[in-house]
C-alpha cells in the first residue's frame, strides 16, 4: 500500500540545511493500523506531509498503492490524494461557514461526483459517525469530538484507500479521544489502513504496529501489538 | 468527471458572512449606475461634438474689421478688402459674412411655406453673403445653383426687407416641405418676416446654424447680400497649411491698406469650435475622470476584501488543497465567488441605473438610455471584477497543502 524507502527531506534556506527526514524507510501493507510516534521534530509531520502528498521529497523512493509519486505534477497530486487519501486532522480543519453537510461534500465536490453520488456518500458518511441527524448544523455547533467525526466522515465520505490522521485526537478530551479511536478502530476493521502520527504512548498501543521515529529516521519498528478495544 | 462549480457552498457561506459581500455589491451597484449614465453622457456629447458645420474648417479663419472717422466709406473699404483677400497667394476664396457657423452668435429667421400671422414659422440661422459664400464656405450646392453677382444687392444697418432669392440647407428644406423631394423645393416660395416671399434658388448640402445647443442647428439660409456696415467680418478660405501664415499676413495687410480702422478677432474656427464644445468637453473630462476613478475603488474594493477574504481563509485553502483542490479550483473558487457578488451589485445596479436615467429624463431632459449600454455596463463591470479578483485568487492558488497540518 505504502511503501518509503530511503526517503530524504533537506529544507535549505541560504545558512542552514536541515534534514528533516534521512534514510527514512516505511512500508505499510493494506488493512493496517500503523501509529509513528516520536518526539517533537522528529520528522514525524513531515513523514505525514509526504506521505499525504503534501510536500514533495528530496530523494528516495516513494510508492502509494504501487504509483512512483516522485514525478506526479500537481494537478496529479491534487487528485492522487482526492481519491486515495483521507485526512484527518489534529484541529479538525472544517470550514466554519459551511454546514457539516456541505464539509463532507468538499472532497467530493473536487472529484467531480454528480449531485447524487455525492449526496448518498455524504449521508451515509454521517450516518456512519453518528451525525446524520445533524447534517445542517455549524462546526461551530459542535463538540470538539463530534466535531473530529465530522472530520472523520468527511476522509471516508471520498471511500479512500487509507486514511492519514494526525494526531487526531490532540485537541480532545479523554473520553472524546477514545470514542474517536474506536471510530477509527471500526473504520480499520473494515478495510481501511490508517497511518496515524501521535505522541501518544497509549494511543499507539491501540494500534496493530508502531513506529518509532527520531532525528529523522525510523529508529524502531515495533512487533505488532495486539489490538485494544476502546473498552480496553 | 464533471466540473462542480461551489455556487451552492459559496452562496451559503457567504449569507453566513455578509458585510463585506454586501458593500462590495453596494458599490459595484453605484459604480454600474454612474459609469453607465455617465458613458451614456459621454458618447451623446461626443456625438454633438462629432457633427460637421458644412464648412472647411481646419483651414479657415475670421477677422472682424471696424472703421471709424468720417470719412470711412463702409462699401468701397468692403470692396477694395475682398479684391485685396481673394488676390492674396493661398486664399481660396474670402466673404463678407453677418456670423460665423457654431461661433454662438448670429442671426435668425422664421420661415413659412404659407402666409398668414397664425402660420407658425421654421426657424433658421441667416447668413449674408455674396456669390462667393458658397467657395469660401465649402458649401456643396446639391440642387439649384449659387448666387450671381447680380443677385447681391446692398443691405444698410436699418434695413428690414428681404432679398427675393435665397439658399437653403437640405434639413431646412425638408422640414419646410416634408412630403417634397428636396431638390424640387428649388424654385418654390417661402415666406420670411412680415411674409415676404423668397424665392429659393439652391439647396446646400449641410451648413449649421452659429448656435451648437439650437434644436434647429441644421436649418440655415443664405440671402446674396453685402452689408454696408462699418464693423464687418470677413471669412476666408485658404489653401490646406496656409491659414496660420495668412492670418498674421492678412491682419497685417489690412491694417496697412487702410490704417483709419481696428482689425480685431482674428480666429480660426477650430479654434471656435473647441471654444463653443467647451463646456461638453468638459463634462466628458471629468465624467472620464470620475468613471476612471469609480472603477479603481471598486476594483481595490475587490482586491482589499479578496485579500482580506485569503489571508484569512489560508488554513481553509491549504486544508481545500489537502482535500484534492487543484491550483486552478482555487482561483474558480475566488472567481466564482467574485461573480456572485457582482451579480447582487449588477442586479441593484440595473435597477439603479434605469432609474437615475429616468430622473434625468425627467428633470435635467436627458435623452433615455439606450438598452444595450446595460449589458455593456454589465460586462465592464465582470470584467474589472474577474481582473481584481484574479491577483489574491493567484495568491491563494499558491497556498501549500501542507498549511493543513500546521497548528499555527
Amino acid at each position: 500500500m505504502l511503501s518509503m524507502t530511503n526517503l530524504s527531506k533537506v529544507f535549505r534556506t541560504e545558512l542552514v540545511e536541515t534534514h528533516a527526514l534521512r534514510d527514512f524507510s516505511l512500508h505499510v501493507d493494506e488493512g493496517e493500523f500503523v501509529s509513528v510516534t516520536g518526539p517533537s521534530g522528529s520528522g514525524k509531520t513531515t513523514f505525514l506531509n509526504i506521505a499525504g502528498l503534501l510536500e514533495t521529497y528530496t530523494s528516495g523512493d516513494y510508492t502509494l498503492d504501487g504509483q512512483n509519486v516522485f514525478t506526479l505534477n500537481d494537478r496529479q497530486r491534487s487528485r492522487l490524494r482526492n481519491e486515495k487519501i483521507g485526512f484527518i486532522f489534529q484541529s479538525f480543519n472544517l470550514i466554519p461557514d459551511l454546514n457539516l453537510y456541505d464539509n463532507v461534500d468538499v472532497p467530493l465536490r473536487y472529484r467531480g461526483m454528480t449531485a447524487g453520488d455525492r449526496h448518498q456518500r455524504i449521508c451515509d458518511s454521517l450516518e456512519q459517525v453518528g451525525l446524520a441527524n445533524r447534517m445542517k448544523h455549524l462546526p461551530a455547533q459542535l463538540s470538539g469530538g463530534q466535531q473530529q467525526r465530522v472530520a472523520i466522515a468527511r476522509a471516508l465520505a471520498g471511500d479512500p484507500r487509507f486514511l492519514l490522521a494526525d494526531e487526531p485526537t490532540g485537541n480532545l478530551d479523554s473520553q472524546m479521544a477514545a470514542s474517536v479511536m474506536g471510530l477509527l478502530q471500526d473504520i480499520n476493521q473494515q478495510g481501511t489502513t490508517i497511518v496515524m502520527v501521535t505522541h501518544d504512548p497509549e494511543l499507539a498501543r491501540q494500534t496493530q504496529r508502531n513506529v518509532y521515529v527520531k532525528d529523522g529516521r525510523v529508529c524502531d519498528e515495533a512487533a505488532p501489538v495486539q489490538l485494544a478495544t476502546v473498552n480496553e | 468527471m464533471t466540473h462542480n462549480w461551489e455556487t451552492g457552498p459559496i452562496l451559503r457561506a457567504m449569507s453566513r458572512n455578509k458585510v463585506g459581500a454586501l458593500l462590495i455589491a453596494l458599490q459595484i451597484a453605484i459604480t454600474m449606475t454612474i459609469i453607465i449614465n455617465a458613458i451614456f453622457i459621454i458618447v451623446e456629447r461626443s456625438a454633438l461634438m462629432g457633427r460637421e458645420s458644412g464648412v472647411d474648417e481646419a483651414n479657415t479663419f475670421y477677422l472682424t474689421s471696424t472703421g471709424f472717422g468720417s470719412a470711412f466709406n463702409a462699401s468701397s473699404v468692403i470692396d477694395e478688402d475682398l479684391r485685396r483677400l481673394r488676390g492674396t497667394p493661398g486664399v481660396v476664396d474670402a466673404v463678407q459674412i453677418n456670423a460665423i457657423p457654431i461661433s454662438g452668435g448670429g442671426w435668425s429667421m422664421s420661415l413659412k411655406t404659407e402666409t398668414g400671422a397664425d402660420i407658425d414659422g421654421i426657424g433658421t440661422a441667416n447668413y449674408f453673403v455674396d456669390e462667393h459664400g458658397v467657395d469660401a464656405l465649402d458649401l456643396q450646392v446639391i440642387a439649384g445653383e449659387n448666387f450671381t453677382a447680380s443677385d447681391v444687392r446692398l443691405r444698410g444697418r436699418n434695413q428690414s426687407d428681404w432679398p427675393p432669392v435665397a439658399m437653403i440647407t437640405r434639413a431646412l428644406a425638408e422640414n419646410l416641405f416634408p412630403d417634397t423631394n428636396y431638390a424640387d423645393v428649388v424654385g418654390k416660395t417661402v415666406y420670411i418676416g412680415n411674409d415676404e416671399p423668397v424665392t429659393v434658388t439652391g439647396i446646400i448640402d449641410k451648413l449649421q446654424a452659429p448656435w451648437i445647443g439650437w434644436d434647429r442647428l441644421e436649418h440655415a439660409m443664405l440671402t446674396p447680400e453685402k452689408m454696408d456696415f462699418s464693423s464687418t467680418r470677413y471669412l476666408i478660405r485658404t489653401e490646406p497649411g496656409q491659414r496660420d501664415r495668412l492670418m498674421a499676413e492678412v491682419e497685417t495687410a489690412l491694417a496697412d491698406a487702410y490704417p483709419n480702422r481696428i482689425i480685431r478677432d482674428v480666429d480660426t474656427l477650430t479654434a471656435t469650435r473647441e471654444r463653443s464644445y467647451r463646456r461638453h468637453s468638459a463634462m466628458i473630462t471629468i465624467l472620464t475622470a470620475v468613471m476612471v476613478l469609480l472603477c479603481t475603488i471598486t476594483a481595490l474594493g475587490i482586491v482589499g476584501l479578496t485579500s482580506f477574504n485569503v489571508s484569512r481563509r489560508r488554513k481553509q485553502i491549504g486544508t481545500r488543497r489537502a482535500l484534492g483542490a487543484t491550483k486552478p479550483a482555487i482561483i474558480r473558487y475566488f472567481m466564482l465567488e467574485n461573480l456572485m457578488i457582482c451579480t447582487l451589485g449588477i442586479v441593484l445596479g440595473s435597477a439603479l441605473t434605469v432609474g437615475l436615467n429616468m430622473a434625468l429624463v425627467q428633470w435635467f431632459n436627458q435623452t433615455a438610455l439606450d438598452w444595450f449600454y446595460i449589458p455593456a455596463g454589465i460586462g465592464v463591470l465582470i470584467l474589472i471584477g474577474q481582473l481584481a479578483v484574479l491577483g489574491p485568487a493567484l495568491r491563494a492558488a499558491q497556498t501549500p497543502p501542507a498549511l493543513a497540518t500546521r497548528t499555527v
